[in-house]
């Protein structure tokens, strides 16, 4: 209880920083009524209310600065960035994440429509790279230094140095457009063709992830291979593939689990390039324009998306670490 | 019923071969408890691996072993089940290593009744319950749930008994099973393992450091050193009319009950040889008080047949003349 309390402290705390950078970062950089509004920003709208702007321009300018004052209320940009900052996490409190600068739609909404796909690609891309690793690891480790686990080696450094966009158009030429075994873009409809269209993405993300489970799994094998229970287990006549998989492997699996936590942050960046190959509508997309057009409600809001992400995977990584070694549990 | 015929290991290292086992030959009967005595690197425990499959890939093999008649080197390379674990068994030295800690104590041991025996999960762990009470754990019933962290070294070591003794089997291989306990433990772990011994008559091959373990306990006696036996006798004989000077200085090395109070001990001088490339000579000569001239012209051949007392030695101790009258019985750890 007390842990998990400490727990939740933490995530409030790491989304109060997360915000805070992000939110300081976003208005610093760049003005924000510039990005709201566009060319409106640069009218002197005082001086067209005070009436001392030259005649020419004040029929057209004072609808607009109607919409700049409103742009200005809406975003508290006349208070200074703290103060802004807080008003934003008072209205972040009540459920409100603001609204786009780009097409004025509430950011929830755009959350609502993007975060599903891309959530569903994460968890496919490490379903795929642990349904990998842990077969392949395994048998490396059976086999240490013997040809196998030297091919795999080679094979595992390979899909490490393979940067993700030509990964993704190796396998989208093979598997989709040579052996059209998947389909080369993303296929919007039912549950089940979104899910097999996002196949070829998740081996995009999963497999130089599975390269990197592979070698840390596989490591660690070897040595827990020394202890004395797995003698002792083999003593016992059992198999040799169930003293890995009963005996070996859990007590093998702490830097898996470890990489596993603090993957989701590299898996995010890649999704980036992934989605964009595939044409996947998720906030990997998303992120990119909003970034680029400085839209920073849309950009905090899925920086929080991903800090809470990555505090509670870590939260249940060390759950996992109990679960996986009792003797944590009682220190 | 287990007959190894010159029995070698080599391992090839960096630095050449290691001839961790030579040419070792003994013979068990039934119901038997063989002591397998020798200092660390004698190749007592590389025997028992040997006999039990466990040695590394590395590790170079020859000689015969056969159990009840059956080959047990082409049975293990045949990958053949419920052999190992069923009819022969093995304690390990460390209780505290030797059990996995991830896994509660209860699977450990209804692990292998389910495999050899083709038990249901409950009936395995019910039986593991009666086998905690067979090797004397109080309260089995919360044992079998609990991790091995939370039992101490002496329980851990009952734990890894009654595992190996799970499926019954007819012959236990007891690697050093007291040298990582409490010493006011080691005494009540060997008198339950001869007791058990003799319940189910099954044969025990008990190796030790320690002479004194297996004085009381072992019907005959093998002495390793450097990889060879240099004296095997039954345990009378051997504690009456011991021959190898090894044998004595082994005996001279652990205290005695009889010893007046502050008596220092005999240590044998220098260390045990190096394995890779032992010289063609009596390997224990360098360390010997009785050594000769001619104890480096080749090594000395175990005398006598099978099943005599046999030793290598060209200039034995003792004999029927020259009992000397210092040589005590040892300490049988009974005391």
């Amino acid at each position: 209880m007390r842990f998990l309390a400490r727990r939740l402290l933490l995530l409030v705390a790491v989304l109060l920083a997360v915000t805070f950078c992000g939110f300081s970062a976003m208005n610093l950089l760049g003005d924000p009524l510039t990005n709201v509004v566009g060319v409106l920003a640069e009218l002197d709208c005082d001086a067209i209310a005070a009436g001392t702007a030259p005649d020419t321009t004040v029929d057209a300018a004072s609808s607009d600065c109607d919409t700049v004052a409103a742009a200005r209320a809406q975003y508290h940009l006349d208070r200074a960035v703290p103060m802004r900052y807080l008003l934003w996490l008072g209205d972040l409190a009540i459920g409100d994440f603001g609204t786009s600068f780009q097409n004025d739609q509430p950011v929830s909404a755009v959350l609502r429509e993007k975060l599903p796909e891309t959530l569903l690609l994460l968890v496919m891309a490490q379903i795929v790279s642990l349904g990998i690793a842990v077969p392949w690891g395994v048998i490396a480790a059976y086999k240490a230094n013997r040809a196998f686990d030297r091919g795999s080696t080679v094979a595992s450094f390979g899909l490490l140095s393979v940067p993700n966009f030509a990964l993704g158009v190796i396998l989208l030429y093979l598997l989709a457009l040579r052996w059209q075994i998947f389909p080369s873009a993303y296929e919007s409809g039912d549950f089940t063709s979104r899910l097999f269209s996002l196949i070829l993405p998740a081996l995009t993300l999963g497999l130089p992830l599975a390269a990197s489970y592979q070698r840390l799994l596989r490591t660690d094998l070897i040595t827990t291979l020394q202890e004395d229970y797995v003698h002792m287990a083999r003593a016992k006549g059992l198999p040799p593939m169930r003293i890995m998989f009963r005996h070996a492997l859990r007590p093998s699996m702490f830097s898996v689990v470890t990489v596993f936590g603090v993957s989701t942050g590299t898996l995010i960046g890649g999704s980036l390039i992934v989605e964009r190959i595939f044409g996947i509508p998720g906030i990997g997309r998303e992120i990119v324009t909003a970034v680029v057009r400085d839209d920073f409600p849309v950009v905090l809001a899925i920086v929080m998306v991903v800090a809470i992400a990555f505090v509670v995977l870590n939260f249940l990584v060390d759950l996992l670490y109990s679960w996986l070694d009792p003797r944590v549990r009682t220190s | 019923m287990l007959s190894v015929r010159d029995l070698q290991v080599r391992f090839a290292t960096e630095r050449g071969t290691v001839n961790a086992v030579n040419g070792v030959s003994f013979d068990l009967h039934e119901g038997k408890t063989l002591a397998i005595v020798g200092e660390s690197g004698s190749g007592k425990s590389v025997t028992a691996k040997t006999l039990m499959n466990l040695l590394p890939r590395s590790a170079h093999v020859s000689g015969e072993v056969t159990f009840n008649g059956q080959d047990v080197r082409a049975l293990a390379a045949a990958g053949t089940k419920h052999f190992f674990g069923v009819q022969m068994a093995m304690v390990f030295q460390d209780p505290m290593t030797s059990l996995n800690p991830v896994k509660k104590v209860g699977e450990q041991i209804a692990e292998t009744l389910r495999y050899h025996l083709g038990r249901s999960r409950s009936e395995a762990l019910s039986e593991a319950q009666n086998l905690l009470t067979t090797v004397g754990t109080p309260e089995p019933e919360r044992r079998i749930s609990q991790y091995p962290h939370e039992l101490s070294g002496g329980l851990r070591q009952r734990v890894v008994i009654a595992m190996a003794l799970a499926c019954q089997p007819r012959l236990l291989i007891a690697d050093e099973p007291t040298t990582a306990v409490d010493v006011t433990v080691q005494k009540h772990l060997l008198d339950m393992l001869d007791e058990l011994r003799r319940e189910r008559g099954m044969a025990l091959i008990l190796i030790t450091h320690d002479l004194g373990v297996a004085h009381g306990r072992a019907d005959d006696v093998a002495v390793m050193y450097a990889g060879r036996l240099v004296e095997v006798a039954a345990a009378e004989t051997l504690f009456e009319d011991m021959r190898h000077p090894y044998t004595e200085a082994l005996l001279r090395s652990i205290p005695r009950i009889n010893d007046p109070a502050h008596q220092r001990l005999d240590p044998i001088p220098g260390n045990p040889p190096e394995l890779i490339d032992p010289p063609d000579a009596c390997s224990f000569a360098p360390r010997c008080d009785y050594a000769h001239a001619d104890c480096l012209d080749g090594v000395p051949e175990l005398s006598g047949q099978l099943g005599q007392h046999r030793f290598a030695c060209l200039h034995p101790t003792g004999g029927e003349d020259s009992i000397s009258s210092n040589r005590d019985t040892p300490r049988s750890g009974r005391d």
